[in-house]
């Protein structure tokens, strides 16, 4: 511990103890007003007026009728995503077919969609003014500014995350555990519960929960085609966002702050889930 | 369609069954919608579209959108690549905190993120009357969008990177060493080049949300038309006055910079793999 | 149970990975596949078992025509290279598996189930590790599991990819003695594939030479030494 190892470093593959301590007192600097300062702000503002002010907000209406619609969008859009990522990642990894390439990229192609386009896009197919949506209409179902919108627009955002997590674990694991099942007499949806789900039940669980936490908090693609009606359409960001023109300051960051606390139980089940099944996840990781 | 389809038949049941719930999703959610946009591009036709988007508004919140996702998605190139170093690298107190940090842009709503950066930089928010005396304005300028767009964008190239430099062999680096390298030499010409492509597809990746992003922005933005109004608002304003064609021509204008940077991503990588053999 | 090959080929697209073959393999015989890598032997045993699909030509289980038959309906015991060993089940689950999987009505009791998975780990001489996981196993042991996984179907042949491919040189003498007892024991026609001449002449009847997609010649063991057909049997079968 001289003076030595301060500029020179120990070893060849590290940098000098000076340089490390610098940088990473400059990293963790940044990394608390990047991060943390937003973080500890909402919790702040929803408290600005004290406990009971932050709790009246979730007593109102509003509050509860957004609360209701996020929980039951994301118990639809999720659910479905799952299955999508559950058949894409089967058909992808244990068929040899011709655009598979083409396919996956496809599948990734809502990450790089703005969220307005995707809700734009989605008005513009199922609205009034095209041929589906006037069909729609005459037969009663309404899919923009209504409850079948926001599911789907809430698909579309959070679309490729249990399928992008599936693959490449399913890549590496391979097909000969599958195709031994079958040759030991199971039929293919005996090899499926047996065999498959259970090799890819944590990069599973990772996948819903990552994809929960987007489906929860979408705003962009939601605000275009719920249409914002209030009581019926307002899921909690968009709630959040009517509070906050309305300068009812304590009830937009107190929804946020619910918000938040999800966003920070995501977190600390993912990591200890990366920390517990490393081996099983390493491929995800490594994409 | 199974013969026509599959390259070699497989003893795997469920081709059928998978391929067909994959499509039907698929198409429902993604494709058909995006087909409609651009069906609805076609019927306004060229001319007409490219009347829509030229006007100075228009080109104001486009560019703007642009210029200040890479503006953030540059400096998060270059904080990432420096913060993935430290997580793998470096052991110090709080380490595996920050790891699981990194993520909270993911995980946390974008219309979170946008009125607690809008709280923190008001000119009465803590930032903000730090940065008033000096002259620094950050909300409601493009300050502001700046910092918002580094948030969202701040984990893509951190993660893409972080398993490259966990698989780094120290050999190559030993042997620079014993080559008569110094540090920082080894650092920019042996292991930087490694990093590249990995953090190109992560810069690629956080450009391509940071331009479409909308909920942390426009909080944020002030919203000011050519000035700070990004170009996901201006959708968002020609839809609520129901003027679809103008919605649809900017919308257009936005994918067609998506598909672009989806292109480009695909690209690095099939370089990237050519080159070194990793993805 | 007699095998027939019958004009077997396989293309992989362009790539013919068989050229056509026919092979008779007799009853209860230990058959191996012999030849370098990409000499279709691998594929010729996934096409046997059901796991390939030929492009064109037949397979004939005692006289029957099986090309058509499903993997489950071939009822192979197939031992993978690496085995396969389900990991997230012990290895009396793994053994246990294909009994569990039958239909209802010919599934047997759980308690016919577990006597079965015990005589099968007593004739694998591990009859102390049900209890274990596929990682807690060494290598060896692991491949006796697979082996006895494979038996526990009753199954009609015995079909093995590279089954030492994977073991040191010692543990590998050993099971290649555990093999030819357990065949001499179930009487099972048997086909193992290897790229290593000495095993294929130490412990099979009937050695097939295989290249390049196609059968190059078929013989007891003597018979190749003594009489090689080509160049290239001479020189891959030279000690």
């Amino acid at each position: 511990m001289s003076d030595i190892t301060l500029i020179r470093a120990e070893s060849v593959t590290t940098e000098p103890r000076l340089v490390r301590g610098v940088v990473i007192a400059t990293v963790l600097a940044l990394i608390a007003v990047l991060l943390f300062a937003p973080l500890i702000a909402v919790f702040a503002e929803a408290l600005r007026q004290g406990w009971a002010a932050s709790l009246e907000a979730f007593a109102s209406a509003d509050a509860q009728s957004a609360i209701r619609l996020t929980l039951i969008v994301a118990a639809i859009a999720v659910p479905l995503n799952a299955v999508f990522g559950i058949a894409a990642a089967w058909a992808i990894t244990k068929f040899d077919f011709r655009g598979k390439a083409f396919l996956i990229t496809l599948i990734d192609l809502p990450f790089s969609v703005s969220p307005v386009v995707a809700g734009l896009a989605l008005v513009l197919l199922f609205g009034v003014n095209s041929s589906l949506g006037a069909w729609l209409v005459a037969n009663d179902l309404k899919i923009v500014f209504a409850f079948p919108g926001i599911v789907l627009a809430t698909m579309f955002v959070t679309f490729p995350f249990v399928a992008r997590e599936l693959i490449p674990v399913m890549i590496e694991q391979g097909r000969a555990e599958e195709e031994v099942a079958l040759t030991l007499g199971a039929s293919g949806w005996r090899v499926f519960f047996t065999v498959t789900l259970p090799n890819i039940r944590w990069a599973l669980l990772y996948g819903v929960l990552l994809c929960n936490a987007r489906a929860m908090g979408e705003f962009g693609a939601v605000a275009v085609i719920s249409g914002k009606i209030r009581g019926e359409t307002t899921t909690m960001p968009i709630m959040i966002e009517m509070f906050y023109n309305e300068y009812l300051s304590v009830a937009a960051f107190s929804l946020a702050a619910l918000l938040a606390l999800l966003a920070l139980v995501t977190l600390t089940l993912k990591s200890a889930l990366e920390w517990r099944h490393a081996d099983l996840l390493a491929a995800t990781r490594r994409h | 369609m199974r013969a026509s389809i599959l390259r070699s038949p497989s003893p795997l049941p469920g081709f059928g069954l998978s391929f067909g719930i994959m499509m039907a999703i698929l198409s429902i959610v993604v494709l058909l919608p995006i087909g409609a946009l651009l069906g609805r591009g076609l019927m306004i036709g060229p001319a007409d579209l490219w009347d829509m988007v030229n006007s100075r508004r228009i080109w104001s919140a486009l560019s703007l959108s642009f210029r200040a996702a890479l503006i953030a998605s540059l400096f998060n190139l270059a904080f990432g690549l420096i913060l993935a170093w430290v997580l793998v690298r470096y052991r110090f107190w709080g380490r595996k905190l920050v790891d699981a940090a990194v993520d909270l842009p993911f995980a946390l709503p974008t219309a979170v993120a946008g009125i607690a950066l809008t709280a923190l930089y008001a000119p009465n928010g803590v930032f903000g009357q730090v940065l008033a005396p000096l002259g620094i304005k950050v909300a409601y300028t493009e300050l502001g969008i700046w910092m918002a767009l580094i948030f969202i964008g701040l984990p893509f190239v951190v993660r893409t990177v972080q398993p490259v430099i966990e698989e780094l062999e120290r050999e190559v680096e030993e042997v620079s060493a014993t080559l008569g390298a110094r540090r920082a030499y080894t650092l920019r010409r042996v292991v930087l080049p490694t990093l590249a492509p990995a953090a190109l597809t992560g810069f690629a990746l956080a450009l391509a949300r940071s331009v479409g992003e909308y909920g942390s922005v426009i909080f944020i933005a002030g919203n000011i038309p050519n000035l700070t109004e990004i170009a996901p608002l201006l959708i968002v304003i020609r839809l609520e006055e129901y003027n679809y064609d103008a919605a649809a021509a900017i919308g257009i204008a936005m994918l067609l910079i998506s598909f672009a940077m989806l292109l480009a991503i695909n690209l690095v990588q099939i370089w990237s793999r050519r080159r070194i053999g990793l993805v | 149970m007699h095998i027939e090959i019958d004009e077997l080929a396989k293309e992989f697209g362009t790539e013919r990975a068989l050229h056509p073959v026919s092979l008779a393999i007799p009853s209860g015989a230990l058959i191996a596949l012999l030849g370098p890598s990409g000499s279709g032997k691998t594929t010729l045993l996934r096409v046997l078992g059901g796991l390939e699909f030929p492009t064109s030509g037949r397979v004939l289980f005692d006289g029957q025509d099986a090309t058509g038959l499903s993997v489950q309906e071939r009822r192979a015991g197939f031992v993978f290279q690496h085995y396969a060993l389900f990991k997230h089940m012990t290895v009396f689950e793994n053994v246990a598996y294909g009994l569990r999987a039958r239909k209802r009505r010919e599934r047997p009791t759980e308690a016919e189930i577990g006597r079965r998975v015990n005589r099968l780990l007593d004739l694998i001489q591990l009859p102390d590790i049900g209890a274990r996981y596929p990682n807690q196993l060494s290598g060896g042991q692991r491949q006796r599991v697979a082996l006895a996984r494979a038996l526990a179907i009753e199954p009609r042949m015995l079909l093995l990819d590279e089954p030492f491919g994977a073991l040191d040189a010692k543990v590998r003498k050993e099971l290649r003695q555990g093999l030819r007892e357990i065949h001499d024991r179930t009487g099972l026609t048997t086909v193992f594939v290897t790229h290593d001449q000495a095993e294929a002449m130490e412990i099979a009847d009937l050695v097939v030479v295989m290249s390049m997609g196609r059968i190059e010649q078929v013989g007891k063991p003597a018979e190749i030494r003594a009489k090689p057909a080509s160049d290239f049997v001479r020189k891959f079968t030279e000690a």
